[in-house]
Formats: structure tokens, sequence, C-alpha cells
């Protein structure tokens, strides 16, 4: 059982378009009222995979004992080093999509903060498996989770990253015929294992970036390239992308 | 009571395979050509071990999953058919089952796959099936699909079906399906036997077993996991031996067929064969609770057993509803979702649904109102229509156990809608009149009831799913009749024992202090045996009567519920005036002096409601403007310098978007005030133009289009809105309809981008002169030029700018 931790009322404010200003009264009344039902209406669940990864070419990307490569400049620069690859995809289930829904219908104010709440609630769960996957792989770092439709990463890979995770069977997860995930609230990712410490990390990203571009290991930005937020699928809601 | 025999199914296929080298993510079913003997193997290797029952290896054999695969569904499900066959050859008696699997995408609403592709889908693999012994749907997730999926085996071919879906351990499936609502909608539909598979262990899944057992008359499959598996490895934790002790334990509980699905292989087979052999020949006779004789209905996620009243809305019917007639004929789908909305919280436990209008097709209007409603609402709903192909289309879309409403006793009723209860596995209500009209005496309508469950029986519907209508007539004309239809009501409960419906509010029409005379007479009513009472749970009278009935008959044992719903209860006398006493935020400026001085204090308090955002406030205070200023007075010079003062805080950056939706939704609410008033005096409605909204094909995320529509309602546009993932040709259809001088499009994915351009093309092809505005996450302006948009929005307040530029308002 995936468990929610109380949403975090910051991300949400940055979803909501506010930028480093703080919700009023008002709202953030709304937003305790909305965090129960949502909680509720959330059955987060998440699976994943572990698997070597070899690095073909400069754009090309295998995983054993998978059917799917990854294909792109990005993925490649992201996962060089990295002896193993996590497949991870994550979903809150159906029900916060009736709830949005339902919403919608008879509350916009609330549909608006649920949705950014929700999307908060996602992010959380990834970070908690991130963490997770820290002490199970103790000695080695993480690279930053990148999605299919990430810089020039396919999103066309999502329907044969599902298909190797089973993710239908396993949480309940698909696609349509556009490569959106379902239930919407929903991610796939791709998370880099490498043998490395935290500073080399540091050092290896500043080799990449070249100097006087600030670095923020955590969540180990700077791997998209200047321009690249113009039709990223990360655009909406990507931290970075106002830096 | 112990079965005769016990089918042995096969194991898992899929993790054999990629024993055997197939990649993860690789398509198993292509090695039905590449690798057949392999995939023989594997059967083999399950015939061996004691399966009498294969399944082919085909559990993504369809169209969606198989288009990469370099085959066509019928040359796989073809070869596949082969392979199974010819392993079992050398096993006399055996059988090879079609395996269908879900498709891999979802069903609409909470995916872009339509109920019908869905349907032709799996009627593709089944027709390519023809050497099949039989078939199994199984690991359904989603009782939609599934529906699809027996929906086409019965309609193409005459096989036994069994179908198995996968249960989490709260005991739903991942879209929420419960057991009951399982049992209930694949038992109407026809499946031969129902049950379990993949998911869980079969220990997680004997509480479930157990459960299915009390409420299905079907015959029961079980086919679980390995156990669990381990997240990290993969590999499931139950042995061959504890799988086979704990899926014998359940035995008793009539299942008739056993396999097992994930991490199981031929051992585990062997030992579940020695098992059920050993509980088929031990003499044992085992003692297990008998079946209750209840009937229900129920939607994908709730059922609701005719075992006590319950109240069935009767709020969405267009009958003497001038405003629901309006929604109807635009086509407002929100108006009628809010109707349902409203009677769901006030208690309604299942909702009538009738579309009947001149002017409106009801046939079309009838299978988007329930695709609607069961987007947004969970209870049951009660398809109300008398016409044969409104019904049979309401059935085939409608995900669950329907109650149909209604047949009767005339031939001609009898003989077109009792088929298709049948068919489709619902329950239907009796209208106790015939040719001859309806009879006075209940004797004579009770005549009738047995008539119709006569012929339902005939039919092979069970007479728990008829519930009659004795009809309430109304007691200003024909006062002598409310006690022929309450004796009716009496015979209908104690002489046929089936559920007895009325449409209780008719009682009062022409009377003054309509609710009285309804509430005493519901009582009346439920005494007498009425269960399903069609009513108006907005009517706190009504709907309070109906909880103290069932308080008093020990129906609501502790009166949980009455407790419940009555918790803070204030009588009405210390009731206060809705928002008598609010201070005015600090939000007072230019604008609200100015309005206070020309218009006086109220006008200006509304407009300071809508800047902080009191809803209740707000309608309250336009409902008393209506009384002493002209509607579009309001519109225009409070409500209107209201959205434009808060629409320039949000282009300043000082409010933020939840600020302006929440001050929008004040508007809406006044709005909505307004219009009724409007309506009431029939007056001509004010409108400042129209406009049509869609979230393009393939997309799926429509909460930005929806943000606009409440925008542009509010500056007193009226919207059209297509909803999402809406095909090319239904935009341009309702821009050519409806003449709107502008359409607006939105899309959030770079992949759905293309679909708007292509929409864009197909209204300019069209010749229509409506401008184009385009909005979403992704877009840039300069994206919206290169694929034609007339207009780029970057948000909804932008989008209102625009629609004011075009309309010069």
């Amino acid at each position: 059982m995936v468990k929610l931790k109380p949403i975090n009322r910051q991300e949400t404010a940055l979803y909501l378009g506010y930028g480093k200003n703080t919700p009023d009264e008002v709202i953030s009344g709304l937003m305790d009222e909305c965090e129960g039902p949502l909680m509720e209406a959330c059955k987060p669940s998440y699976c994943y995979g572990v698997f070597d990864v070899e690095i073909c070419s400069e754009e090309r990307v295998v995983i054993s004992e998978c059917a799917m490569e990854l294909t792109g400049k990005d993925i490649v620069k992201l996962l060089t080093g990295c002896g193993k690859v996590v497949l991870f995809a994550a979903t809150l289930g159906s029900g916060v999509d009736a709830l949005l829904r339902k919403l919608q219908v008879t509350n916009m104010p609330k549909a608006l903060i649920t949705d950014a709440m929700s999307g908060a609630a996602i992010e959380q769960i990834c970070n908690d498996f991130q963490e997770e996957l820290s002490v199970q792989f103790p000695t080695m770092q993480q690279t930053m989770r990148y999605s299919p439709g990430y810089g020039d990463l396919p999103l066309a890979i999502q329907k044969d990253f599902l298909a190797t995770l089973e993710t239908g069977k396993r949480i309940g997860l698909a696609m349509t015929e556009g490569n959106m995930l379902t239930p919407v609230k929903s991610v796939t990712a791709i998370i880099g294992l490498r043998d490395i410490t935290k500073e080399e990390e540091l050092r290896r990203l500043r080799d990449i970036l070249g100097s006087g571009q600030e670095i923020n290991a955590e969540l180990s930005v700077g791997n998209c390239a200047k321009g690249a937020c113009e039709g990223c699928a990360m655009a909406a809601k990507c931290h970075q992308k106002d830096n | 009571m112990k079965q005769k025999t016990i089918q042995i199914l096969d194991g898992a296929m899929g993790t054999r395979l990629q024993a055997l080298g197939l990649p993860l993510g690789g398509i198993p079913e292509v090695w039905n050509i590449t690798e057949a003997e392999k995939v023989t193997g594997v059967h083999r290797s399950y015939l061996a071990a004691g399966s009498d029952v294969v399944y082919t290896n085909t559990f993504g054999a369809n169209r969606y999953k198989m288009a990469a695969s370099g085959y066509s569904v019928s040359e796989l499900v073809g070869a596949a058919v082969a392979n199974a066959k010819a392993a079992c050859k050398d096993y006399p008696g055996t059988k090879v089952a079609l395996d269908i699997g879900p498709i891999g995408k979802m069903l609409a609403p909470l995916g872009d796959l339509q109920f019908e592709e869905a349907y032709d889908m799996f009627a593709e693999q089944i027709e390519a099936a023809k050497d099949a012994d039989m078939i199994v749907i199984e690991t359904m997730t989603d009782l939609y699909e599934a529906k699809a999926a027996l929906l086409a085996a019965k309609e193409h071919s005459d096989k036994p079906v069994y179908v198995t879906m996968s249960f989490e351990a709260n005991a739903r499936t991942f879209t929420g399906t419960s057991i009951e609502c399982m049992a209930l909608t694949l038992s109407g539909l026809g499946a031969d036997a129902i049950g379990f598979n993949c998911s869980l262990g079969p220990e997680e899944l004997a509480p479930m077993v157990k459960r299915l057992y009390e409420i299905t008359e079907l015959p029961i499959v079980l086919k679980p996991n390995a156990g669990l598996p381990d997240p990290v490895t993969n590999t499931y934790n139950v042995t061959p031996e504890e799988f086979a002790d704990c899926i014998a334990s359940l035995l008793p509980y009539g299942i008739t067929a056993v396999g097992g699905c994930c991490g199981t292989a031929p051992e585990y087979i062997a030992a579940l064969k020695k098992r059920t052999q050993e509980y088929l020949t031990d003499g044992v006779t085992y003692e297990v609770p008998a079946k209750s004789e209840l009937c229900g209905i129920c939607s994908s996620t709730e059922a609701v057993w005719f075992s006590e009243p319950r109240c069935i809305g009767e709020r969405i019917n267009p009958t003497g509803k001038k405003r629901f007639k309006e929604a109807l004929l635009n086509g407002d789908m929100d108006y009628i979702l809010s109707q349902a909305i409203s009677q769901v919280e006030a208690g309604a436990e299942i909702l009538d649904v009738n579309v009947g209008l001149p002017g409106v097709d009801e046939k079309e209007m009838m299978v988007r109102v329930i695709r609607e409603l069961q987007a947004i609402v969970s209870v049951p709903l009660q398809i109300d229509s008398n016409i044969p192909e409104v019904v049979e289309a309401a059935l085939r879309v409608y995900n669950g156990r329907p109650l149909v409403n209604s047949v009767n006793g005339e031939e001609k009723s009898l003989s077109s809608i009792l088929p298709l209860v049948k068919k489709y596995g619902a329950t239907v209500v009796g209208l106790t009149l015939d040719e001859g009209g309806i009879p006075p005496k209940a004797e004579e309508r009770f005549a009738i009831a047995e008539r119709i469950v006569a012929r339902a029986e005939a039919l092979g519907i069970k007479k728990n799913a008829v519930q009659i209508d004795c009809l309430a007539l109304t007691a200003s004309a024909e006062q002598a009749a409310v006690q022929e239809t309450l004796k009716a009501v009496a015979m209908v409960r104690d002489r046929l024992h089936t559920g007895a419906v009325l449409g209780v509010s008719n009682i009062s029409f022409g009377l003054p202090n309509r609710e009285l005379v309804n509430s005493a007479f519901l009582t009346m009513a439920l005494q007498n045996g009425l269960t399903l009472p069609i009513m108006n749970p907005n009517s706190d009278s009504m709907m309070g009567a109906l909880r103290a009935y069932r308080l008093l008959m020990n129906i609501d044992q502790h009166a949980i519920a009455y407790t419940e719903a009555y918790k803070d209860f204030v009588p009405a006398k210390a009731e206060l005036k809705a928002g008598a006493t609010v201070a005015v935020g600090s939000t007072a400026d230019d604008t609200e002096a100015k309005i206070r001085a020309s218009f006086g204090d109220k006008p200006a308090e509304l407009y300071a409601a809508v800047l902080s955002g009191r809803a209740e406030r707000g309608e309250f205070l336009a409902r008393e403007l209506l009384n002493e200023m002209d509607s579009m007075d309001i519109v225009n010079h409070v409500l209107i310098p209201a959205l434009d003062s808060v629409g320039s805080g949000f282009e300043k950056g000082r409010i933020f978007l939840p600020q302006l939706i929440l001050s929008a939704s004040v508007v809406q609410g006044a709005f909505g005030c307004i219009k009724e008033k409007v309506q009431s005096s029939g007056e001509q409605q004010v409108s400042k133009g129209k406009i049509v909204l869609a979230t393009v094909k393939g997309d799926i995320h429509d909460i930005g289009k929806n943000i606009v529509k409440v925008l542009l309602e509010n500056y007193g546009f009226t919207v059209y809105d297509l909803g999402k993932d809406v095909e090319i040709e239904a935009v341009v259809k309702a821009a050519r309809e409806t003449g709107a001088p502008l359409v607006g499009l939105s899309a959030l994915m770079t992949t759905t981008l293309g679909s708007m351009e292509d929409t864009i093309k197909a209204l300019k092809a069209a010749g229509l002169a409506c401008k184009t505005v385009v909005g979403g996450a992704v877009l840039t302006e300069d994206y919206a030029k290169r694929i034609g948009a007339d207009y780029y929005s970057r948000d909804a307040k932008t989008t209102v700018d625009i629609a004011r530029e075009i309309f010069n308002c």
C-alpha cells in the first residue's frame, strides 16, 4: 500500500500560478476543504523495474531483457555513466479523475484547486519512491526523473513503456491514442542509477553545463537544452521552466 | 452440496514464454507464428499436468496491442487456436478457450476508447477464433470493458463464455467495481461462469470468492496468482502445495473451474488437480450458506438491492420543467448533471432518466445523458422511455445493470421491451395498464401485473427483476382511486411477492400544498408495500417521510441513517436568513464607490461579494436586487465591472487564477438567479453572442476549457460546450448549426496540437466564416499562427477579451 502524505501547499500554489506568492486565507481555506475528499479519492499505487542499461550510440540506449529502447541525445546524456535504469510508473487512480469531473460541474474553484493538489500529490508519491530507491541502492546516485516526452525522448515510447512494466495489470494505468496517461494523475519516469557519489555527480553536471550555471543537485537540472521548453510535455508544470 | 465435476484450467502463459526468451514488453502473441513450437510446448506442459482447458496465447491479441506486431489479429488468433488445438490432440476431451484480455486502453470517460470501438475489437478476436471451444474474458478491471467483450462474445458466437475480473485487496477493481456490481452485471448479460483471476493470491481472494457465492447463482471460476510478487525480484511467494490447499478449501463455494495466473507453472496445476480430485471423491458433504433471493441494480461501482424502500429521484425529466427543457434543447449538460448531483446529495439512491421532448432526438440524447451521468454520479440509473429503440440504445451503453421504466400490459410493449430486458440482463418496471387503459379496480391492475410477470418469466427473466407500478392517479380528479392504488400495491406485495414502484408526486396534482399530500401518501404507500418511490429527493418533507418510515420499520437499525441525515438539524424558526449579516471585506475600490453612488448599497455590496469570492452572499444579493433593479442593469453595471476589476488584477499579477475563478463562480450563481427570473417572466433572454468551445480530438484534459467556459458565460456569452476529445466533424457541425462567430479550441499536449490544426483546417474548408481562438499549456503565439488560428489566448481572461473584441461588447 502506498501511503499519501498531507499535500504540499507550496507545490500546489506553484501549479496554481502563484509563483513565489502565497495564497490568501480564502484560497488556503478552500485547499483545506479540498484535501479531505481528494485523499479519499486517491488510491495511489506504483510499480517499477530495475534493469541493466547499455548506451549503444549518441542517441540510443538499450535496456536488458526489455524489448523497448530509449532514443535521443537527452536520454543518452542523462544515462551516461549509469549501470542501471529504473522504469517507474505511478498513479493516483481513477477515483481522482471522477472527483475532478464532478467538481468541474459543481464547483469550479474547487476543481481547479483539487487539480493542482493532485498534481502535488503525484509528485509526492514519486519523491517518496525515490527515497525508497535510495535506501534500496545506497551506494548509487539517482539521476532526475525523466519522463517520455521530455526533451527529445519521444513521447511515443509510452506504449512500450507501459507494456514493459505491465502497468495495466499491475496498477491500472493505460494511455490514450495521443500517449496521454489514464488515469490522468499519473507519471511514468526513467531514473538512472550511477555508481558514484553526489560530489562526482555534481562535477559531472558541471562538465556538461559549463561553469556559471547554478546546479540544483536535488533535481539534477540542466539536462535540458536551452529552448527545449517549447513543445516539452513537462512545460506546463516544470519547476525550472522560468529559470 | 457438492459439484459433480471441476474443470482444471491452465497456468500462466506470459511468464512461461519470458522464461523461454521473450523480452519484457515483447509481444507474446507473435510467437504463435514465429515460435509456434514453444507456445504449443507450454500448452502441452499444462495438459500433462492435468489441465482440462488451455487458454490460447491471445491475451493481448487485439487490434490496438498488435498494431506494431506485423501481423493481423486474425492471423495471430488463428495461429494461436491452431497451436492450442495441436497440443490438445494428444489429450482427448480437453478444450481450447479463446483467451481475451483487456485492450490496454481505458474506455471513456476515463480514457479515449469508445464502448463501440472496444466492442468491435473484441468481435474481431472472436470472429477469428471459430475453432475455439469456448471463450474466456479475463483480467478485466473495468466492468464496462468486460461488458463490451461479453456482449461481443454473445453476439458473435454461441460458445460458453467465462468472465473473470481482477480485484485489489480492498475488494474493488482499479476502476472501483465491486464484487456485487460484477455479479449483477455479468450474470445479467449471460455469462456462463464468472469469477476472479490475477492480481492476488488464493488466500487474498478467499473472502471475495465467498462473497460472490452469496450473491450469484452462476458457477464460479478462480485463477489466482501464485501469491503476491516481490516488488524487486518479481517472484511469487506461494508454493504449489500451498496454492492447491488454499483453493481446495474454497471449492465448496460454488467453484467449477480452477487454474493459475501470474507466477504459476505446471507444478501448480498438477498440485491443484490432485487436491481437486481428492475433494470430489472424499465423500464429505459441505455446508455452505444459503443464497439470498435478492435482486438489485447497479452502476459499475455501486449496487442497490431491492431489499428495502429506495428513493428514485424524478428530477431528470423535462415534464413541466421549463429550465430542463431548455437545457435539453441546448444540450446544456452541466445543468442536467447538476440536477443529478443535487438529487444524489439529497439522498436519491437511483436516478430516473427521461429525456423525451419534441425537437430532441431522444435516442441520441438518452445515450449522451447516460454516459455523462455515469461519468459523474455513481448511483444506478432507471432508463425512462417506452420507445424500444431508445431503451435498447440506453441498455447497450449503460455501465452496470439498470432498471428499465417501463413495460406495460399492452402486447406491443410486452413483445418489444421484455426481450431487451432479457438480453441486456436489466430489471424492469411493469405498469399495470394495457390496451384498455388503466383499470379502475385493484384486482384488474393486479391481473395485468400477473400477466407481465408471467410473460417475463416465460422469457427467462426472474420474477424479482420485475417491479410493478400500480399507478398513482391524481387525488383531486379521482379521489376514490387512491384506495385502489394502495390496495393493488398490497396485493403485489402479498400475492405476487415482487417490488412495487409508484410515481408518488402524481397524487397531489392540482392541489395546494402538494408536499403535504405527497408525503402522507408516500407513508401510506410504503406501509402497503411500496418499495421504489419515484419522488423528489430535494423535498425535505418527502425524504423526511422516507427516512422516518425506514426508522420506524426497523430497517434503518439504530437509526444510523436518520441521525446522520439530521444531526445538524435546526428547527425552522431559529434558522438564520441566508447571509443576512456579513461584513464587507476590505475589497472596496473606486468602482464600488461609483456603483454605490449611482445604484445604491446593495449593488455595491454585490460588486464587493464578487471581488471577495463569496458565492452564497452573491446569490442572495442578486435575488434581492432582482426585485428592484433591471436584470440587464445588474449584469452590465455590477457583475461585469466586478469581473473586469478581478480580471485586471489577474493581468497585473495581483490576484491569481483560483481567486479569478472564485469570483467567476459568484457571478455564475448570480447569473443563475437572473436566468430564473428572466425565464419565469417570459422575457427574451439576452445573449452577447454564441461561442463554440471544444477540447480537440485526442485530448482528454479539459479543465482549462471549462475555466474559459465559466468566464465567457459570466460575460453573458452563450457557450456551446462540446466537451473533450471532440471529433473534428462535430466541431464543424456545431459551428455550422449554431452559426457561432467564434470557435474556441483547447489542447494540452504536444501530441494533440495536430488535431487542433486539422480542426481549424476543417472549419475553413467548410467555408464557415467563424474565427478561431486557441489555447492550452503547450501552445505559443507563433504556433497558433502557424496552424492558422485567428487568435491565440494565453489564459482564460484573454479569451474573454478576444470575445469582447469580436462581438464588440
